[in-house]
């Protein structure tokens, strides 16, 4: 985890701080119970957040039939000369290209992602802009015709139904449209830009810069932490959404979204789960019973896939988040 | 700059409006299925608008694929109509970007009216097409095969008055555009094209305005549905009208009436159940700061919160992966011998046991180390100096907490806790929708998700609609009396 040089004198003074006022620290009997437990709660909980993703992972780079007998718990382990040991291999990361429509689905998800997120940045930023300017015509009606869009919403089956009056429904173009104009990331951006002074601004209009020349080259390179804040956002949102997919593209499996597919993995092999508790006749079962099981490395690995890219961006996102909520609570 | 506003003369002003009243009207009706002049014949759909028809040609064929296979309909007919739809809609998109134009000064004005003149003739034209293209359908040379069909088979050429409709209004366009051209003074050669800043700011803003109507404002449109009877691929038809029948049906009907019930308390129970924890967050971060360990507040922080930025779909993954029959519990519980190596093991989704209490959990593991961020927050905003000044007055940890650390922290709490009961009807459908199973539907089925399932698993389009109609409009109700609560407590809003 980086650190900015500023935090490290702060921890500097705060290390400096508690020296120097040891005696009014000194630590009783009643602390140190305090402690452990306080320790103890916290480390039992982050580890119920890690040991699961853990779990998968080490899950996907085992022995399939170890997998499948439930010895991997704890670390991965293959089998090399009759016996289990600790070890790695990513034969099932390589079989994933054998999983129909999962590139497809990759390609679906990757594309709207980096697609998304770019005119959604872009137009937030612009119209972030836009909103801070006085002379616009009408300008407090037009901030509050976006901004009154987050306090209502028509419902999921009228949403739907006006996707499919504009055709579009199984169509590319609902996972971008709807998604550019974010009227919570608008409010950020336009924060952000009123606290940027605005000489900078005007000696640029004196300098007969027009709006768009202010805007790309001055508020625009002004406001990149916020813009990074809701990219961050952005992205993450498009790369896990499921319910557009879900409810846009029945009956059109060749532009489902990742997290879909995932889905559809996943409830398949709980319904062959269901039909055993059910008891069918016990050769189908059990037939069912060998797919689900095959289906389980392929459903941790699909899913560790599916994961691995939050898990990259994740240190990159902490830097910007605390900013991004931190704004959000003064909006206005 | 010197300034060259021409007064335009009473006259000019009026057309003007006019037009730019017309064009705005056809601009918004474009998108109403309601006399869309590309509804030639019953088999395309009452349900899309000519925006919709130009745009994609398979919705604008979508029920007339067997017909045209099988020779019923020539398919070239439907080629001409798209054309003309498309230049209909090219046509409209040109007299709006005049109009747009007719903003600036005296050259945009000329430049405008022409394009508008353009667009309105291109979009005249494109009407035309639609209108030949009825003609060619309803007579012309047919086959005996194809004018049997088109009794029997229900091609039901119709009459598209929306032409009409919209011709008008492109005549009346096109007609204000020639008398502008000719009665706006001729600009100085060395004008150039300017615009006052507030329009030019306005134009600027207006595509995104336009999206947000289109994605926000548009599917209030939706809410017609309640008002008919409805299927999904159905034609809508005013003889469907049945008024407030589906409203009443949610109270008569003893069954609905039952479930809906049912939804509203699981949907009450498990906000219910966030809303009187809602203090977790806070007291996660009060003690989380109570760590000497900066490294280790650091880590803790880092990993609790990355459940929130996981999909419920993996969450779920991750859920299956931990306590289905083959999950980590059972495997593991075999593996030290609690549980019989040959044995089925458990499957702790299935079921219907705390199902509230299961969701509840599940949403805080996801949720907690995130919602904690913005407590961590306000605590290091707190003063320093007054826990100093408590220290040395002799107040242990918890006297600390409880007389400083939590006072400051009240007001974000209160917000968020308003919030959360403004959002008591949303629980949301993603994780809702993944846990549900045949065992806990019972419990799980909150009124997302009973929306979602009633709608588009069971086609009762009319009666999701007027739930969700309920819902939206509760919802924004109780959001507005959070409002006035806040204001009326703390003096500030927050919305």
């Amino acid at each position: 985890m980086a650190k900015t040089a500023q935090e490290k004198i702060d921890a500097k003074k705060e290390k400096e701080y508690y020296k120097k006022h040891k005696k009014m620290y000194r630590t009783t009997p009643g602390d140190v119970v305090f402690n452990v437990i306080n320790y103890l709660f916290f480390g039992v909980f982050t580890v119920s957040c890690i040991f699961p993703f853990y779990y998968l992972f080490i899950n996907t780079i085992s022995d399939n039939e170890l997998v499948r007998t439930g010895h991997v718990n704890f670390y991965p382990m293959i089998v090399k000369g009759g016996k289990n040991i600790f070890g790695i291999m990513f034969n099932n990361y390589v079989a994933l290209r054998e999983v129909s429509d999962l590139a497809r689905a990759f390609i679906v998800t990757i594309s709207r992602t980096i697609i998304g997120t770019i005119l959604m940045v872009l137009a937030s930023a612009f119209v972030g802009y836009l909103v801070t300017q006085q002379e616009m015509w009408h300008r407090s009606f037009w901030y509050r015709f976006l901004v009154i869009t987050m306090y209502f919403n028509a419902g999921l089956i009228p949403i739907y139904m006006n996707m499919e009056l504009l055709g579009l429904t199984k169509n590319y173009l609902v996972y971008i449209l709807p998604a550019i104009v974010q009227p919570y990331n608008i409010i950020l951006v336009k924060t952000y830009i009123e606290s940027i002074p605005g000489e900078l601004e005007e000696s640029a209009f004196i300098d007969g810069a027009s709006y768009m020349q202010v805007f790309s080259k001055i508020i625009f390179p002004l406001s990149k932490p916020i813009l990074a804040t809701i990219a961050i956002f952005g992205a993450v949102g498009h790369w896990n959404s499921f319910q557009d997919s879900l409810l846009y593209m029945k009956g059109d499996t060749s532009l489902m979204t990742l997290q879909h597919r995932l889905y559809d993995y996943l409830t398949q092999a709980s319904d062959i789960g269901s039909l055993m508790s059910q008891g069918v006749d016990t050769a189908t079962a059990a037939r069912k019973m060998e797919e689900a099981l095959n289906a389980k490395v392929i459903r941790y690995t699909i899913s560790m896939v599916s994961v691995i890219p939050i898990f990259l961006v994740y240190p990159f996102m902490q830097r910007y988040f605390e900013k991004g909520i931190m704004l959000g609570a003064v909006k206005g | 700059m010197k300034d060259e506003k021409t007064e335009l003369s009473g006259s000019l002003n009026i057309a003007y409006m006019i037009q730019r009243i017309l064009i705005v009207l056809v601009a918004g009706l474009m998108f109403f299925p309601f006399m869309n002049p590309a509804r030639i014949c019953g088999m395309i759909s009452d349900k899309i608008s000519i925006f919709t028809s130009a745009i994609s040609y398979g919705t604008l064929t979508d029920d007339l694929g067997r017909a045209i296979e099988q020779g019923w309909v020539d398919e070239t007919v439907f080629f001409i109509l798209f054309a003309g739809a498309l230049l209909a809609l090219l046509g409209i998109i040109a007299t709006g970007a005049g109009a747009c134009m007719s903003l600036g000064n005296l050259k945009f004005k000329r430049t405008g009216a022409l394009i508008t003149l353009l667009g309105g003739v291109v979009e005249l034209v494109g009407y035309v097409i639609c209108f030949v293209s009825y003609n060619m359908l309803n007579s012309g040379d047919m086959t005996p095969t194809q004018f049997a069909s088109k009794l029997e088979k229900k091609i039901e050429p119709m009459f598209p008055s929306g032409v009409f409709v919209y011709g008008a209004a492109a005549v009346v366009v096109i007609l204000i555009a020639l008398l502008l051209l000719a009665k706006l003074p001729k600009p100085e050669a060395e004008e150039k094209y300017e615009m006052e800043s507030k329009y030019k700011l306005f134009l600027m803003f207006l595509p995104f305005a336009f999206l947000a109507f289109l994605f926000c404002y548009l599917p209030l449109y939706g809410w017609r549905y309640a008002f008919f009877d409805y299927n999904l691929g159905d034609s809508l038809s005013m003889d469907k009208f049945v008024g407030m029948k589906w409203f009443g049906y949610l109270f008569k009907n003893s069954a609905t009436r039952n479930q809906v019930a049912q939804v509203i308390i699981n949907t009450l129970g498990i906000s219910g159940l966030n809303i009187i924890t809602q203090w977790l967050p806070m007291v996660f971060a009060v003690f989380l700061c109570e760590m000497g360990s900066m490294k280790f507040r650091r880590f803790v922080q880092a990993f609790t919160t990355i459940p929130n930025f996981i999909s419920w779909v993996l969450v779920y993954a991750v859920a299956l992966s931990i306590f289905s029959t083959d999950g980590f519990i059972n495997t593991f519980s075999k593996s030290i011998g609690l549980l019989a190596e040959d044995a089925q093991g458990k499957n702790y989704l299935m079921g219907d046991h705390f199902t509230w209490v299961k969701m509840w959990a599940w949403g805080t593991w996801k949720g907690v180390g995130w919602s904690a961020i913005i407590y961590i927050a306000g605590i290091s905003g707190i003063d320093q100096s007054l826990y100093e000044a408590a220290t040395v007055d002799g107040a242990g940890r918890f006297q600390k907490i409880w007389h400083i650390t939590m006072p400051g922290l009240l007001p974000t709490f209160f917000v968020l806790l308003l919030m959360a009961i403004a959002g008591i009807l949303s629980n949301g459908l993603d994780q809702y929708l993944v846990f549900a199973n045949a065992d806990n539907m019972a419990h799980i089925n909150v009124l997302d998700l009973y929306v979602y399932n009633l709608g588009l698993g069971d086609g009762n389009i009319p009666l999701s609609t007027v739930v969700g109609v309920f819902k939206s409009v509760i919802s924004v109700i109780l959001l507005f009396s959070a409002n006035a609560l806040s204001k009326a407590l703390r003096g500030e809003s927050i919305v």
